[in-house]
């Protein structure tokens, strides 16, 4: 027979309840907010992969910011060529009906002042600006990249975003790329690598690789031609030519402004490609959201069905200490001792 | 034969009354834990020969013992030290860890992602003041959590010193209190005297001594207590007490933060000697081993990522040129714009050590001053250059930290990681320890616990026999009337 006494029974229903009422509580807790971890200590690795996830999907966030204002940028851009495609279009037509000999001089003046009004559009197509940023001013944004007679002030370089992890995109086109008809690679859609960074914890750090920036390549400021290089000057030789009553002039620029044309054109393919890889991109983190968000859901919330279970369980688990423990404690020899 | 009857009768009804004494003093301590109960012994008186007849002379007590187990009691010691070591030890990690909780609120983890996006997004509108309105808040929320954490593990720290001071002073008192008892013992039982009380009062502060290291004690051969420390050395022996001091000493990591001191325990009478690393269970280990394990490696951790991430941020930040004009002199030199530079700029104020640079980590006073100082642009004069911004933000991916093997993120995530698997595992260790030691004081209730129900019992049953005891003085005075009647 085990001696029971007061102080050893006390302990023991003392022990139960104690251990009972813990796991209630715990239960009660999860309960309140139907998460399954409230501190690391409930799941020390899912507490860690979901806050590696939950760093995750700011960064997403961020990117998905990115993106829109890349779009942004980039329609605006591909708004602008577009209606430098027309121009140009527009004072080829009027300049092969002048380059014939069957127009006068009075005409032709007349013409240019159509020519000199295109020009001006140019210009101000050139100094467009998307907040108080000048959009084809390479990294000079806040200086005008043309003035009237179609002198760049611009410089020649790209500014990248990150549209996703590591995928960075071009989101500006400089003047010189599209005014001035040169060879050009395709810019865009080109995948850039992890700019690898020497340790910068090493004070001596050299920095030898181009900040997150592309190859400058640099353009020629070529190729052809006798009026100097960009669309607006080919317009203003136009316009002068007019002026002067010289169509064979007008005839030379002919070809010249159908290269510029192939050349606005090439840009607005390579334009669409770039949004359509950046939407690409876009639909790629709307996934991982989901995916995340499935997984999140997995490692933090609580299975409720098995938590009210659980909750019904310890609550019958203490009601049986409750009531095991009063049979005991309220009995006592002395009740039967009279 | 008559004065037989008496001397038996007598002889009984004290007994029987010695009894019912004992049985009260049982009732009335029922509910002090560290109470055994005491049991009167009786044995028979020497019998004398009568005549043919060998015939006893009725009972007498032998003892008032206390109910008791060695053993049991040792076990108990044993659990309470090892419960007392997981139960600290949780409770302090619990406060750690909850440094590092961002279930429900934003820590370190978000902040610093949010830091490095801050950039990112800078890196859309290097030209927006909004913008980097943003990325300074957003470094100062870094550097506030920074100061956040290492202030919340600095308080833990002093408060285990204090507690650390409380306990060894609990603990000298306790085994002067074992010292003064084991004479007080010796004195008592050479008159003879009943000691069970006072013994119990002995075991009392030897669990507590027990609660806050662990201990070897036995009785040496005067019935004395001897009280050894595992594995440090004898505590208490006989009257003599060796007492422990707590006090902060030179650090020895070679680090600026053992100006600071470290906790130690010592004896004493030999200072030199450090006792804190060869506790083997016990409160006390629980706050020493949390305090130079867990507290350092995090303080350290913490500190190596603020120091790395300033590092890193300024390595980056310094190669680009501020929001704004940049003139240069005839050598092709950057001039600085009223005595302000205009490249070179850190972002972070560097803390002069990795030591305590969670503490000292500040925004450089140029970035504080003015937020064209957050550079952007590579090449000078580029209001749309964002190349720096987006090397900083690139930063968030770049391993880094521990040789190159970890980027902030995982390290961060690593002391999280940490602490939290410690914690789980000490709670898992406290609620089995809490188990074994509800189990040894179960048992050791069960042999010296009162148990009221016996007592009711016993105590009928002494009654019965005082009265018994008294109707045989009754019948011995009657039988004694009747000799005295024939007289007449």
């Amino acid at each position: 027979m085990t001696r029971v006494s007061e102080a050893s029974s006390f302990h023991a229903i003392n022990h139960a309840v104690g251990k009972t009422k813990s796991r209630l509580e715990d239960i009660q807790l999860k309960g309140s907010n139907l998460k399954r971890i409230q501190k690391p200590s409930d799941d020390p690795i899912g507490n860690t992969e979901l806050l590696a996830v939950r760093s995750i999907d700011i960064d997403n966030e961020q990117y998905l910011r990115n993106i829109s204002y890349a779009k942004t940028q980039l329609s605006f851009t591909e708004n602008a060529i577009e209606e430098l495609t027309d121009l140009v279009m527009k004072a080829k037509e009027l300049a092969i009906g002048q380059s014939s000999n069957f127009y006068d001089a009075d005409i032709r003046r007349s013409v240019s002042k159509e020519i000199n009004q295109i020009k001006r559009q140019m210009v101000s197509i050139g100094n467009r600006r998307m907040g108080n940023k000048y959009v084809f001013g390479g990294h000079k944004t806040l200086t005008r990249p043309f003035d009237e007679d179609g002198n760049y002030f611009g410089d020649n370089n790209r500014t990248k975003a990150e549209v996703s992890k590591d995928f960075f995109v071009n989101v500006n086109v400089p003047g010189k790329v599209v005014f001035f008809n040169g060879e050009e690679e395709n810019i865009f859609n080109k995948p850039t690598p992890s700019p690898k960074e020497e340790s910068p914890l090493d004070d001596n750090m050299q920095v030898n690789r181009n900040l997150a920036s592309t190859d400058e390549t640099n353009i020629e400021e070529n190729s052809f031609d006798p009026v100097g290089g960009n669309i607006i000057k080919h317009i203003q030789s136009l316009e002068n030519a007019l002026l002067t009553n010289n169509p064979e002039i007008v005839q030379n620029i002919l070809p010249v402004l159908d290269k510029d044309m192939d050349n606005l054109i090439r840009l607005r393919t390579e334009l669409g490609s770039a949004i359509n890889s950046i939407e690409n991109a876009e639909n790629n983190i709307e996934k991982t959201k989901l995916l995340n968000a499935e997984y999140k859901t997995k490692i933090e919330d609580a299975d409720v069905a098995e938590l009210f279970t659980d909750l019904t369980r310890q609550q019958n688990t203490l009601n049986a200490t409750y009531k095991a423990s009063s049979q005991l404690m309220n009995r006592s020899l002395l009740d039967f001792l009279r | 034969m008559g004065a037989d009857l008496f001397s038996i009768g007598r002889s009984s009804m004290s007994a029987s009354k010695k009894s019912m004494a004992t049985t009260s003093h049982n009732i009335a301590n029922a509910n002090d834990d560290n109470f055994s109960r005491q049991q009167v012994t009786t044995e028979t008186n020497t019998p004398v020969a009568e005549g043919d007849y060998v015939v006893g002379t009725g009972t007498n007590i032998r003892e008032i013992k206390r109910v008791h187990n060695k053993l049991v009691e040792k076990k108990l010691n044993q659990s309470i030290s090892k419960h007392q070591y997981n139960d600290e030890r949780t409770t302090q990690l619990m406060n750690i860890e909850e440094i590092f909780n961002e279930i429900n609120s934003d820590g370190m983890n978000k902040v610093l992602n949010r830091f490095f996006n801050s950039f990112r997004e800078l890196s859309n509108q290097p030209d927006n003041e909004v913008v980097r309105t943003m990325v300074r808040d957003n470094a100062r929320l870094v550097v506030e959590d920074f100061k956040r954490i290492d202030s919340s593990i600095t308080g833990i720290k002093s408060n285990i010193d204090k507690k650390i001071s409380t306990a060894v002073d609990e603990l000298n008192q306790a085994a002067n209190s074992i010292a003064r008892l084991n004479k007080e013992i010796i004195r008592l039982e050479n008159m003879g005297g009943e000691t069970g009380d006072l013994r119990d009062q002995r075991d009392k502060a030897v669990r507590l001594i027990a609660e806050y290291v662990q201990i070897n004690t036995y009785e040496d051969e005067k019935g004395q207590y001897v009280v050894n420390i595992s594995g440090v050395g004898s505590l208490v022996a006989g009257g003599a007490v060796n007492k422990l001091k707590a006090g902060m000493i030179q650090g020895d990591r070679g680090n600026i933060r053992d100006q600071e001191g470290e906790m130690e325990m010592f004896f004493a009478s030999n200072t030199n000697m450090k006792v804190s690393k060869s506790l083997r269970s016990g409160a006390l280990k629980g706050l020493f081993d949390t305090r130079n394990n867990e507290i350092v490696q995090l303080r350290s951790q913490i500190d190596n990522l603020a120091y790395g991430l300033a590092k890193a941020t300024n390595a980056i930040h310094r190669r680009g040129y501020v929001n704004g004009e940049v003139s240069f002199d005839q050598q092709g030199n950057p001039v600085s714009k009223n005595g302000q530079k205009v490249t070179g700029i850190n972002f972070f104020k560097l803390p002069m050590t990795v030591d305590r640079a969670a503490e000292y980590l500040e925004i450089s006073d140029e970035v504080q001053s003015d937020l064209n100082n957050i550079t952007t642009a590579l090449t000078p004069n580029s209001p749309g250059d964002n190349r720096i911004a987006i090397a900083i933000s690139k930063l968030q991916h770049e391993k880094i930290l521990g040789e190159g093997q970890e980027t902030f993120e995982e390290s961060y995530l690593k002391s999280v990681g940490t602490i939290g698997l410690k914690t789980a595992k000490s709670k898992i260790d406290t609620e089995q320890s809490a188990g074994i030691l509800a189990q040894a004081k179960s048992i050791k209730q069960r042999i010296s616990g009162v148990s009221i129900d016996e007592e009711t019992a016993n105590l009928v049953r002494y009654q019965q026999s005082y009265d018994a005891s008294a109707r045989v003085l009754r019948a011995a005075d009657e039988m004694f009337d009747s000799v005295l009647g024939m007289m007449r």
